[in-house]
């Protein structure tokens, strides 16, 4: 390929074609354009006459331009030009690709792999053998054909931890495994770290050695932790001179589940500078519900952090059996422990049962001894819920009979009475140290400090069970602290008081460390090493070098010192790690972490990882040519003037699209309001659209019918009643609407149902008729009383009953009984009055609910016996002489009670009381 | 096949194409009310004038019985007079005429074709006999002529440019010739004045189409007659036009001229006007060389 001003050609030679234009441009100039052949019979007048010129009608300046860029196009298009043409790749030999794959390098990953991916074609091409080795997890180098690499590139993925010293020393020995001579192209992440050198040095011995590195800074977040009542966040970069701005997410489950972005904070990082800061203040709820922070835009391990405990604070309950020592602050059981929780958890105060329903994480009882019957049904409830309940002794507890011949179900253990003091004055003995913790307990691990004492403790009566619940002792072997696990949640019991007036506990260091490790509290700051000597974690969910969190399977579980102290590596994910109630996260990054930038010595070259795609630019450039003589066709045609009509054709059809389209557009618009307008401007009564011609004329005469009546009778006087179309038409304009029923209609929508849905719910009703009382009972299963089932299916439609002889529809206007419509007899049913309606005692009616009922269905065809022609005659006969018209009369004054009832509700009900407030009104 | 029956076929496809011609003719002749033709005097006729009494010397069969049978005075039956005139029609039948430079234009022959038929049309409401020049369609009366006219019309002639016919012309007729007159031109002055020596009168109407005078081209062009004998070529149309207008209008000068010399009268019409103004003028002109 011969590259020319940046493009690369693969068929130069074709350019000399471009020679030719000039002699292209006079033959083009000296050939007159071809001559149009045209009837014409006075042509015997034109005989004879010569031309006044010898050159032709020229072809314009600006055609042959057009022709010649054309043809120019063509020419340099057949060339096969390429943009980024890339260089032809040098060297031979096995190639080696080293990769750091570790987090830094994540974000930039996709770029990474298209540039591998173009390096293995190369390398394909020229038939080197290839290797890759990733420094993160390195493996015994096996030099293939690139082909096969270039299938196993997807599965290439950058590991959430850099190169440690056992990763180093892997890749040392599998480097030195190779016997001859390679070239290498190592892939670095930007960022420096231990043991680098010993790999460039091994690497550089062997052959020739090229760097590929971003210039982009790498962005990672530390460890967040609360302080100042805030969640402090911090973001640090490899240095750069430019500013820079990262935009910090938290991310958690809101209240309904679903993960989401619950805050976001903006961290600026000024030229020159490596950190960021911010904060983030949230209330206290919405704070433990974050799971992570992460930077937007990175896609790396090392810009997530994950929240763990020490953000997530605590609620405890306090509540302590005696108050009434006013004044002797420290004498109170609740100071030591008030004093110990404040930093690290929200504390609650109140009376049991007030405080339970606020779901506190744990509760803490300092010396009571008997709770009331509800409030211990309510605790226990809780307790198995997951709440962790403490309990603490003290003289009510040791005088009490709680647990003293059974176990009470929220005591660990069975209680000797009386307890017993040791080293008083009273008593013999010294007062007793601890033991150390059994590696059974929670405590295990805690360091035992030489000046608690414990002088007095209630006992705990020998059980079977005894030895399994205790996790601490005192040096004799008596039981400090039991516990024992009731449901998902545990009681734990510490044998003395809370405050020091039984042993010193509550004022050592130890309290608070066995607090936390009971997780009643958390620490702000990440724990030591010896914090978490003993312990033993699982991993519950672990990053990957993307940043994404996925769960942890089965990885095995870590010792504590090394969650908080090994560098990261395949034994040791990042990620969410548990123990007991407890979470810890290990991020990528620690507190202390700095991005140190990788120098690279002089003779080694670096690249940047921008490639640029070849772009073939022949394509692109042919279309062109072709363009250009569409232009030339369509500009001969003119000069020669055959382009009269097919120059105008499009435009008359583009004119006529958009004289046809605006207009209707404006019409449907219009059409709306107008609807909207219609609808309100007065009452209207609607029946709905069946698809059923004949229905719907008589749903419609039907209602005008009783429009018309309700305009002679009452003060109601709707106007022409229409139609609705339920898919399309607006519902809430419309109180009341009469569904007839026939069994060919089809089903509404999803978007339909919704919205009769939300006019159900919003006060509308709908009266259903099924219009076959004749033939079938309500619900017996005639076609339209199945196709009413199916209609009414998805509707948010309550219990039904029929029409009680109290219901207020029997009095809204006219006094009924029975409700006939064409039809007469069958049963209406309306919307069940609640069960505690009672009758008053002197009183016609119950007392029912408000509201009106929405839902009516019946099968009397009402608007059959509703329905008037235009000029107000009866449209179909109801009845029988005198009887039937009677019965008409009764529809009628149906339908007018039913209007009523739609447009004022149980006014009439309210009307039961009118006999007790005459009654008041007479006193 | 046989020929019989090709000559059938051809008629009748032929003839088919005969009623819309017919029709718009007569539609357009309809347009035209039709004057005093009689002479409004006593003389050989079809039409009844006036009785007369018997006099001295008339042929007793000339008396009519029937009005003589009232009184006891002889009656003749005196009949209006009416010279019925000969008109004699040459409509060019040559490819030339077969030409329309639009589609919404009509063709030469076709609105030459149709003024022809219309005045055939009017003349012989009129009374008059109307033929064709030459010896193909003697001037005839009555109806059946119209189809007779109709059907010789239906025929296109092969060649380009059809001189006119002028065998065969009966003394002081009058005649009409409907051409574009863009051949021979001394062949029209041949039979003008053939024409002029028998005492023919008549109308010349040079029939074109629009852009046979306005010459709207531009570029290279090859201009070929209709039937393909002549061909021009340029290389810049637009060019010529002056010429070509100048050309155009000598040849409508010498016609004139020519017509003038032989007492016959030269009117225009291009396809693009309406037919009735041709068809009046023409009428008008047969008209005016009557009184």
């Amino acid at each position: 390929m011969t590259v020319i001003g940046g493009i690369g050609f693969t068929a130069p030679w074709l350019l000399l074609g471009l020679l030719a234009l000039p002699v292209l441009w006079l033959i083009l100039r000296a050939v007159p354009p071809a001559p149009i052949r045209r009837l014409f019979p006075a042509v015997t007048l034109l005989l004879g006459l010569r031309d006044d010129e010898s050159v032709s009608d020229r072809t314009p300046w600006w055609l042959l331009l057009l022709r010649m860029l054309a043809v120019a196009a063509v020419i340099t298009g057949l060339a096969g030009p390429v943009l980024n043409p890339s260089r032809e790749a040098s060297g031979s030999g096995p190639l080696l690709i080293v990769l750091d794959a570790s987090w830094a390098g994540a974000t930039g990953w996709p770029d990474k792999m298209a540039l591998l991916d173009a390096q293995l074609g190369e390398a394909g091409r020229t038939g080197r053998p290839v290797s890759i080795l990733r420094l993160s997890a390195p493996e015994q180098p096996v030099f293939q054909s690139a082909d096969v690499w270039r299938n196993r590139l997807p599965g290439l993925e950058p590991m959430p931890w850099q190169p440690a010293i056992a990763q180093i020393t892997g890749a040392e020995t599998a480097i030195g495994s190779i016997d001859e001579s390679f070239e290498t192209r190592w892939f670095s992440d930007g960022l420096d770290y231990a043991g680098r050198d010993r790999i460039l040095a091994a690497l550089d011995s062997a052959g020739p050695l090229s760097v590929y590195q971003t210039e982009k800074p790498v962005l990672g977040l530390l460890p967040s932790f609360f302080e100042d009542g805030a969640i402090q966040l911090r973001a640090i970069r490899s240095p750069s001179t430019l500013p820079q701005e990262g935009t910090i997410l938290a991310h958690g489950r809101d209240p309904g589940g679903t993960a989401r972005v619950l805050a976001s904070a903006t961290a600026s990082f000024a030229a020159g500078e490596t950190h960021a800061e911010t904060a983030l203040s949230l209330p206290s709820e919405l704070r433990a519900r974050i799971t992570r922070f992460e930077l937007q835009g990175q896609r790396s391990a090392g810009a997530v952090t994950l929240a763990d405990d020490s953000l997530r604070r605590r609620e405890v309950a306090l509540i302590a059996g005696r108050e009434d020592r006013e004044g002797l602050e420290l004498l109170s059981p609740l100071h030591y422990l008030e004093q110990a929780l404040q930093p690290t958890a929200e504390l609650l105060n109140g009376a049991l049962t007030d405080i339970l329903p606020a779901k506190p994480d744990v509760i803490v009882l300092a010396d009571v001894a008997t709770l009331s019957g509800a409030e211990e049904t309510a605790l226990t409830e809780w307790v198995e819920e997951g709440g962790l309940l403490l309990r603490f002794a003290g003289p009510r507890l040791a005088a009490s009979e709680v647990s003293r011949n059974d176990e009470h179900p929220l005591m660990p253990v069975r209680l000797r009475s009386g307890g017993r003091s040791v080293g008083g004055a009273m008593s013999w003995g010294e007062p007793k140290a601890l033991a150390p913790f059994p590696d059974t307990s929670p405590f295990f691990g805690l360091p035992v400090p030489d000046d608690v004492r414990v002088t007095a403790q209630v006992m705990a009566q020998p059980d079977p069970t005894l030895a399994d619940r205790v996790i601490a002792a005192l040096s004799d072997g008596t039981p400090l602290v039991t516990r024992k696990p009731l449901g998902q949640g545990q009681i734990v019991l510490f044998h003395v008081t809370a405050n020091a007036e039984w042993s010193s506990l509550p004022l050592s260091g130890l309290f608070v460390e066995m607090l936390e490790r009971l997780a009643v509290s958390s620490s702000a700051k990440p724990p030591e090493a010896e914090d978490l000597a003993g312990t033993t974690w699982t991993p519950v969910q672990v990053l990957d070098g993307f940043g994404a969190l996925e769960e942890a399977g089965n990885l095995p579980g870590v010792e504590g010192a090394a969650l908080a102290e090994d560098p990261l590596g395949p034994d040791l994910r990042p990620g969410i790690y548990a123990s007991e109630d407890r979470r810890l996260a290990r991020n990528v990054l620690t507190a202390e972490a700095d991005l140190v930038p990788v120098t690279w010595p002089a003779n080694i070259p670096v690249e940047g990882l921008s490639i640029e795609r070849e772009t073939p630019l022949g394509g692109p450039l042919l279309s062109l040519a072709l363009l250009l003589l569409l232009l030339d066709v369509i500009a001969s045609l003119a000069l020669s003037g055959r382009l009269r009509m097919a120059a105008l054709a499009p435009a008359l059809m583009l004119g006529l699209a958009f004289s046809l389209v605006s207009p209707d557009a404006r019409a449907r618009e219009g059409e709306g309001n107008d609807f909207a307008l219609s609808a309100t401007a007065e009452l209207v009564l609607a029946h709905v659209l069946t698809g059923d011609r004949n229905v719907d004329d008589v749903a419609q005469a039907g209602l005008r019918g009783l429009s018309e009546t309700l305009s002679y009778r009452t003060s109601v006087e709707p106007v022409e009643p229409v139609g609705i179309d339920l898919e399309r038409d607006e519902l809430a304009f419309f109180p009341f609407l009469y569904w007839p029923i026939s069994p060919d209609q089809p089903q509404p929508s999803d978007a339909a149902y919704s919205k009769l849905n939300a006019y159900l719910r919003s006060g509308g009703m709908i009266l259903f008729d099924t219009r076959d009382a004749d033939i079938a009972r309500f619900g017996a299963g005639s076609p339209n009383g199945r196709k009413l089932q199916q209609l009414a299916a998805p509707l948010d439609v309550p219990p039904l009953e029929p029409v009680p002889r109290d219901h207020v529809l029997t009095r809204t206007f006219y006094l009924l009984q029975d409700f006939p419509g064409r039809h007469q007899g069958a049963d209406v049913w309306v919307e069940a009055a609640p069960p505690d309606a009672e009758q008053i005692e002197g009183m016609p009616f119950r007392n029912l609910n408000d509201g009106v009922t929405p839902v009516i269905i019946g099968g009397n065809d009402w608007a059959a016996a509703w329905a008037i022609d235009r000029n107000g005659r009866p449209l179909l006969p109801v009845g029988r002489g005198f009887a039937g018209e009677r019965q008409r009369e009764l529809a009628y004054r149906f339908g007018v009670n039913l209007v009523m009832h739609v447009l004022t509700g149980n006014y009439k009900s309210d009307q039961v009381h009118v006999p007790a407030l005459l009654d008041r009104l007479g006193q | 096949m046989t020929p019989a029956l090709t000559l059938r076929e051809r008629s009748e496809a032929e003839a088919s194409r005969l009623p819309p011609l017919l029709a718009r003719a007569e539609h357009l002749a309809g347009t035209v009310l039709l004057g005093d033709h009689g002479r409004r005097r006593a003389g050989l006729g079809d039409d009844f004038w006036q009785y007369r009494p018997a006099q001295h010397g008339d042929s007793k069969r000339l008396i009519d019985h029937r009005r003589s049978a009232r009184g006891d005075q002889q009656f003749v039956r005196e009949r209006e007079w009416q010279i019925a005139q000969s008109v004699m029609l040459w409509v060019d039948q040559g490819a030339s005429m077969r030409f329309a430079s639009d589609k919404a234009l009509p063709t030469k022959a076709d609105r030459a074709r149709l003024v022809g038929l219309a005045i055939a049309i009017l003349l012989i409401r009129g009374g008059e006999r109307v033929g064709l020049t030459g010896t193909t369609l003697p001037p005839r009366r009555g109806n059946a002529q119209i189809i007779r006219l109709a059907e010789a019309w239906a025929q296109d002639a092969e060649p380009d440019y059809q001189p006119p016919e002028h065998r065969a012309m009966i003394p002081h007729a009058r005649a009409v010739f409907l051409s574009d007159f863009l051949g021979d031109l001394d062949e029209v002055e041949l039979a003008l004045t053939k024409a002029a020596d028998r005492g023919v009168r008549g109308v010349l109407m040079m029939t074109l189409d629009p852009s046979e005078e306005e010459f709207p081209y531009q570029g290279r062009t090859i201009f070929e007659s209709v039937g393909g004998t002549f061909r021009h070529e340029t290389l810049k149309a637009g060019d010529l036009k002056p010429r070509y207008i100048a050309r155009l209008a000598e040849r409508k000068d010498r016609l004139n001229q020519l017509c003038h010399a032989t007492g016959w009268q030269f009117g225009l019409h291009h396809t693009s006007d309406s037919a009735q103004a041709a068809l009046l003028w023409i009428y008008r002109a047969l008209d005016g060389g009557h009184r």
